[in-house]
């Protein structure tokens, strides 16, 4: 041997100036002093440069400190080990434990926490070694196939997410390096499959399997590799969000071995990953902003979901929620918007931007004239009608006599046959047109002698919906003209009410062009 | 027979299951680490990628491996030979190893001391690289050096402003390893 070369590991004096050494531990020093605990240092700088040998460094930043404090620093940078305790994975606990923490904290982070006992009593707390939120996307994905107990579900997610791995061979990853990940992943699901059948009472195993933390890298690795390639071949959906060029951002964000993710990574571990699999992923930040909850954001846009991953998010550090019970999915709130109430009436008048007569709007034909009947722009008079208004004013006089109560105009003249009741009306006038069916509701104010005598009504029927004006309905047009509105659902467990568990925010789709 | 099982399973001792999980576990991980290992050997052997080599160290260890890159041509180091050390941790490819020039070389970012300054071997290492890639990575920072942030302040500044002083000092610490083993 020419010459000795120290082990860098066992290394503490070098006799060569390096600054870019001193930098980085001075950047880890300061990031253990600065940021949360959980944005970690992924690895363990060898210490090269002993300062106590060069007292003629100059730095810009540290000149003003003495050589006792540079000192000191340098020996706390020395021996800076990250604030990592505990189990990858933690077993699940009482979310108690975090309130606790945050018992004597800023008063909106105490509310929160509080709060977040009673909505999510259950938490299990990754280890803050930069891929905490890797690690609980990956396990609450797994448990999520564990706890949903179908066999057949995760022999398909099983075969899915093996396929994905023509994504790898897309971006020119070679097979003999990613397969020892896809394995560690795929064993993981033969664990759960051999533990749904053998019916295993908890989760125990998957938190042992991923608290060997060789098992776990692997799969991490794996999701990180999946979300790379994903990215790379989706790049219009992310670039745009990235400082840096996309490829340059997944070669040291996201294949990294121990980045944390952030907003970008997640979303595209989400849609790349995850979402297929129909388990949604949501973020509960908690955070000092206004409110007395975590605030929620769905991650995933589905639909319809099989299960939801509950990612509790403190600056820089992910942990898994769980609610008390997963059946229950209305909250304990009352919503004062639409789409949570049992009551029928309220959601359409808060449905509307303008103050209407639920009655009223709730029949066809209707929609807000009896308030814009006198007003001239709102006549719809410049709207070519398909057929003759005329008709119409005369046809419905006439029907109304013999009725005992006035009968409001409903469907379209056009689809008669949905109907079979008119039927018996329309002998009886012997009108060549067909007479519109009776409506669902009736409502005595609102026939169309009584209102006005002009002729805006019929034309209506022609370009305006042929339906009730309800947010439900509507909601196919919405989605075509307006891209980021997700239409309402007419349903107590709404998504979109933002005070709902499982609380979706209507977010456009980048990859969704306007229609 | 069924009360039997029920008692095998119902009375776990707990420390002693996870004792030897522990230690299957590590035996299991030095598994995949070799399995790695000797699927890069393999690569590296299928497909040779010209002007860079390696193979594990004659003493049977398979974490520690020298290689060898030879200097690319219109740079610097045209027609000069480089010998490193890779030392592979336990839990590799989840760190990355420790690379060292064990020919003394004269480069902005490589210490006297053969300690190589590049992001990937850092923090920016992930598990898909491997000792092909990062030779082939170090081959190309010597035609280009990250001048930014160098180990060797008087190469980087003789790089971009002395090239004749550069090559000159190259050649000048350059020397076969091999003559003294």
């Amino acid at each position: 041997m020419p010459m000795h070369l120290p082990d860098a590991s066992l290394s503490h004096v070098s006799p060569y100036y390096n600054p870019f050494h001193q930098q980085d531990y001075l950047a880890a020093y300061l990031d253990h002093y600065t940021r949360s605990p959980s944005s970690l240092i992924p690895y363990s700088i060898p210490p090269l440069v002993d300062l106590s040998q060069h007292p003629n460094l100059r730095f810009p930043a540290m000149e003003s400190l003495s050589r006792e404090e540079l000192e000191r620093f340098q020996k706390l940078s020395n021996e800076y080990e990250p604030d990592v305790q505990g189990p990858l994975v933690s077993a699940k606990r009482s979310t108690h434990a975090i309130s606790v923490e945050y018992a004597n904290a800023d008063p909106t982070l105490a509310a929160k926490t509080s709060a977040l006992v009673v909505t999510h009593p259950f938490s299990r707390i990754m280890k803050g070694d930069g891929n905490c939120g890797w690690r609980a996307v990956a396990f609450g994905y797994f448990e999520s196939l564990f706890t949903l107990r179908d066999p057949l579900r995760v022999q398909q997610e099983t075969t899915r997410i093996k396929s994905l791995s023509r994504l790898l061979d897309q971006v020119g990853q070679q097979e003999h390096l990613y397969e020892i990940f896809v394995e560690a992943t795929e064993g993981v699901m033969m664990q759960i499959l051999n533990s749904i059948q053998k019916r295993v009472a908890d989760e125990a195993f998957l938190v042992e399997a991923f608290n060997d933390e060789y098992n776990s890298n692997a799969i991490i690795t794996h999701f990180r590799l999946l979300t790379s390639a994903w990215m790379k071949l989706n790049p219009i959906r992310y670039q745009s969000f990235l400082a840096a060029p996309l490829e340059q951002y997944c070669a040291s964000r996201i294949e990294t071995v121990k980045t944390e993710i952030d907003e970008v990574g997640l979303q595209a571990l989400v849609d790349g990953v995850i979402s297929s699999s129909g388990v949604a992923v949501e973020i509960l930040y908690l955070d000092r902003s206004e409110g007395n909850a975590v605030t929620p954001h769905m991650l995933s846009a589905n639909p319809v979901n099989i299960a939801t991953i509950r990612l509790l998010y403190r600056p820089g550090h992910y942990d898994l929620l769980y609610r008390a019970d997963p059946s229950m999915s209305i909250a304990p709130i009352v919503n004062y918007q639409y789409g949570m109430t049992s009551q029928y009436i309220p959601w359409e008048q808060a449905a509307l931007s303008f103050d209407a007569n639920p009655h009223l709007m709730a029949i066809p034909n209707l929609t807000a004239d009896p308030f814009f009947l006198g007003s001239a722009p709102m006549t719809p008079a410049a709207v070519p009608a398909p057929y003759l208004p005329s008709t119409r004013n005369v046809f419905y006089p006439s029907t109304q006599p013999p009725q005992s109560q006035p009968r409001p105009q409903s469907q379209s003249p056009t689809e008669p046959q949905t109907q079979p009741e008119t039927q018996p009306q329309t002998q009886g006038q012997g009108q060549p047109q067909p007479q519109p069916p009776p409506s669902t509701m009736t409502s005595p104010s609102i026939s169309p002698t009584q209102t006005h005598p002009l002729t805006p009504l019929p034309s209506k029927c022609s370009d305006g919906p042929q339906i009730r004006l309800n947010p439900l309905v509507m909601k196919p047009n919405l989605s075509h003209s307006l891209p980021v509105t997700t239409p309402f659902k007419n349903s107590p467990y709404n998504q979109a009410h933002f005070l709902n568990h499982d609380f979706e925010p209507i977010h456009w789709e980048p990859s969704e062009s306007r229609k | 027979m069924d009360y039997m099982m029920e008692d095998a399973q119902n009375a776990a001792p707990e420390a002693h299951e996870t004792a030897k999980l522990g230690a299957s576990t590590q035996r299991s991980d030095k598994q995949s680490v070799t399995k790695r290992l000797q699927s890069e050997l393999m690569q590296l052997m299928l497909s040779p990628s010209p002007g860079i080599s390696a193979f594990p160290n004659a003493d049977g260890n398979l974490l520690s491996w020298t290689a060898t890159i030879s200097g690319p041509s219109e740079t610097p180091y045209e027609n000069l030979t480089f010998k490193l050390s890779f030392a592979f941790p336990n839990n590799y490819p989840y760190s990355p190893p420790s690379v060292l020039f064990k020919t003394p070389i004269y480069h902005p970012n490589v210490d006297f001391a053969g300690r190589i300054c590049l992001d990937i071997l850092k923090d920016k290492w992930s598990a898909v690289y491997n000792v092909q890639s990062v030779l082939l990575s170090l081959q190309s920072l010597l035609g280009e050096p990250n001048n930014a942030s160098p180990l060797n302040g008087q190469a980087a500044e003789l790089w971009d402003n002395n090239p004749q002083e550069f090559r000159r000092l190259v050649l000048a610490r350059h020397r076969s390893v091999d003559d003294d083993e």
